[in-house]
């Protein structure tokens, strides 16, 4: 396991902020601790080369949801609002859970399978 | 001409079957198997619209808008994008009316998840409606006005922009370089639109730079906007003879717009102001006699609220907004000594209605726009027609159409 081998930026104390996480990409699999939840329930994650953000969000029952900010109309690269996810290329929009609230996108967000081992979230790419 | 017309509404019909279904083709890359699959993507969007016109007692049908998008993911790091547009439904030979013309075309390299170049034809960020246009996305069923005349949405010319956001907080920035304008096709009465080249031979003497900066927060949304480039695009020896600067930036036109938009709970609220400087007006004028203003103008702001948000659950797809917004423009509200005033270009308008969204991408609208107008001065009436009834400054038109896009 790679635990802390990622980057946490952008921890400013303005409610405006997003918290970032930089890490790498390994068998398909992000690893990020689970340490990065003690101020927030959401942590934007950049895999390295993946040209792609994750939105990774602790649930209430303490689960966690990845999803991929791609637009699911033309594949642009999401962009993040104060209280969702956005596509500049045509205006499709989507909430906290990935559900589209603005079109012209008519499919949810992708979301990847998530797991806590030891500490770690691990969120399965394949 | 009828069977093109045909074989191309029958190709629009059964491409909407296919709508937003990517086709993958092959696969390559390494790291996420499932990410970099090559994908064709086909959209678009239209809309058509009736009009009453209560002075003139006259009533038109049009198929406004017809756009097919096209895209196509070479890889994770290269893409392509196209609109593809008719405009009113027809395009015939020695008719006036209609145009087909890509309304973008570019291509578009991610440096990584937060930045990506665009080059190409494409429409920078200014304004709202310039980048955000398709039709069952805002309300009424014409544009407005003031994105319209001031800001000619939508405005694309060929070049190169940086988009890009900052990764901790929601900031989001463009920075683009284009080709200019030309002021020898400014035209009285229409603002900068008859200026631009839309992709098609326009001259690189003269280019433009803008920039944006968006801010997100909560549910508000904040832009500014800018845009400066020359508009002589002639070599200087005829530049010369015409007395007009010669140059990248001779003859500037500047724009400066900003907005703020918030949506909450059903309501949803947007107002935006813009204003256009041409400095060199009084030369344009004198070198082609177009009426140039030195300053334009336009602000609008407009309320809305989801009467089904209350009524159905917030996630339903089904909204009914009822809306009402006012537009204010002039343009020539500053004009230089060898200009005309025209008050009709001094405009007003208070826009109500209804939008009827049965799921997100479709929208049936009702609409009234309320005109008014300063007064016609007689100096521009050159050769009256004995036909033509006297200019009226008031006047309502009524509008019920359609809108969709996928």
């Amino acid at each position: 396991m790679i635990a802390g081998a990622g980057i946490a930026m952008g921890s400013l104390a303005s409610c405006a902020t997003v918290p970032v996480y930089q890490t790498a990409i390994s068998n398909q699999q992000v690893i990020v601790p689970v340490s990065l939840f003690e101020k927030g329930n959401i942590q934007i994650i950049q895999p390295k080369n993946l040209y792609y953000n994750i939105a990774l969000k602790k649930e209430n029952d303490g689960s966690y949801t990845a999803l991929l900010l791609r637009c699911t109309h033309a594949d642009n690269q999401l962009i993040t609002t104060g209280n969702g996810y956005k596509c500049n290329l045509h205006g499709s929009a989507f909430d906290q859970e990935g559900l589209v609230t603005i079109g012209p996108a008519e499919k949810p967000l992708r979301k990847y399978l998530t797991e806590i081992n030891n500490g770690q979230i691990i969120i399965h790419l394949s | 001409m009828q069977k093109i017309f045909t074989f191309a509404l029958l190709l629009f019909s059964s491409l909407s079957v296919f709508a937003q279904q990517p086709v993958a083709t092959t696969s390559e890359d390494s790291l996420s198997r499932n990410l970099s699959k090559t994908s064709t993507t086909i959209g678009g969007y239209g809309n058509a619209f009736y009009q009453r016109n209560s002075n003139l007692g006259t009533s038109r049908a049009d198929l406004e808008r017809g756009v097919l998008f096209f895209g196509h993911k070479f890889n994770n790091q290269i893409s392509f994008f196209s609109e593809l547009e008719i405009e009113d439904a027809k395009v015939a030979g020695g008719q006036n009316g209609g145009e087909v013309s890509f309304e973008q075309a570019y291509l578009k390299f991610n440096l990584n998840a937060n930045q990506y170049i665009v080059a190409g034809l494409f429409i920078p960020r200014i304004g709202i409606l310039n980048e955000n246009h398709l039709p069952n996305t805002f309300n009424g069923n014409e544009r407005n006005y003031v994105e319209t005349f001031i800001i000619p949405a939508t405005w694309r010319e060929l070049g190169v922009s940086l988009y890009g956001s900052l990764s901790s907080v929601p900031v989001n920035y463009t920075l683009g370089i284009m080709n200019g304008l030309s002021s020898a096709a400014f035209t009285h009465g229409t603002g900068l639109i008859d200026g631009r080249f839309e992709g098609r031979n326009a001259s690189a003497n003269n280019l433009a730079v803008t920039a944006s900066l968006q801010y997100y927060a909560g549910d508000f949304k904040t832009q500014i906007s800018g845009y400066y480039g020359g508009t002589v695009g002639v070599s200087k020896r005829k530049a010369d003879s015409l007395g007009l600067n010669s140059g990248t930036f001779a003859a500037p036109v500047a724009l400066g717009e900003a907005d703020i938009q918030y949506a909450h709970n059903g309501f949803s609220a947007k107002a935006l102001g813009t204003i256009v400087s041409i400095k060199d007006a009084q030369s344009i004028n004198h070198a082609y006699a177009s009426n140039t203003p030195e300053t334009e103008y336009g602000a609008y702001a407009e309320v809305g609220y989801d009467l089904l948000y209350a009524l159905i659950h917030h996630r339903h797809p089904q909204q009914l907004i009822l809306f009402v917004r006012d537009e204010k423009l002039d343009m020539n509200s500053k004009i230089p000594s060898n200009g005309i005033y025209d008050g009709t270009l001094d405009q007003n308008y208070v826009v109500t209605g209804f939008t009827y969204l049965p799921i997100r991408n479709v929208a049936l609208k009702a609409d009234v726009r309320i005109v008014h107008t300063g007064a016609q001065n007689p100096n521009l009436i050159i050769n009256p027609n004995p036909a033509t009834i006297p200019y009226q400054q008031n006047n309502n038109l009524v509008n019920l159409g359609m809108a969709f896009s996928f």
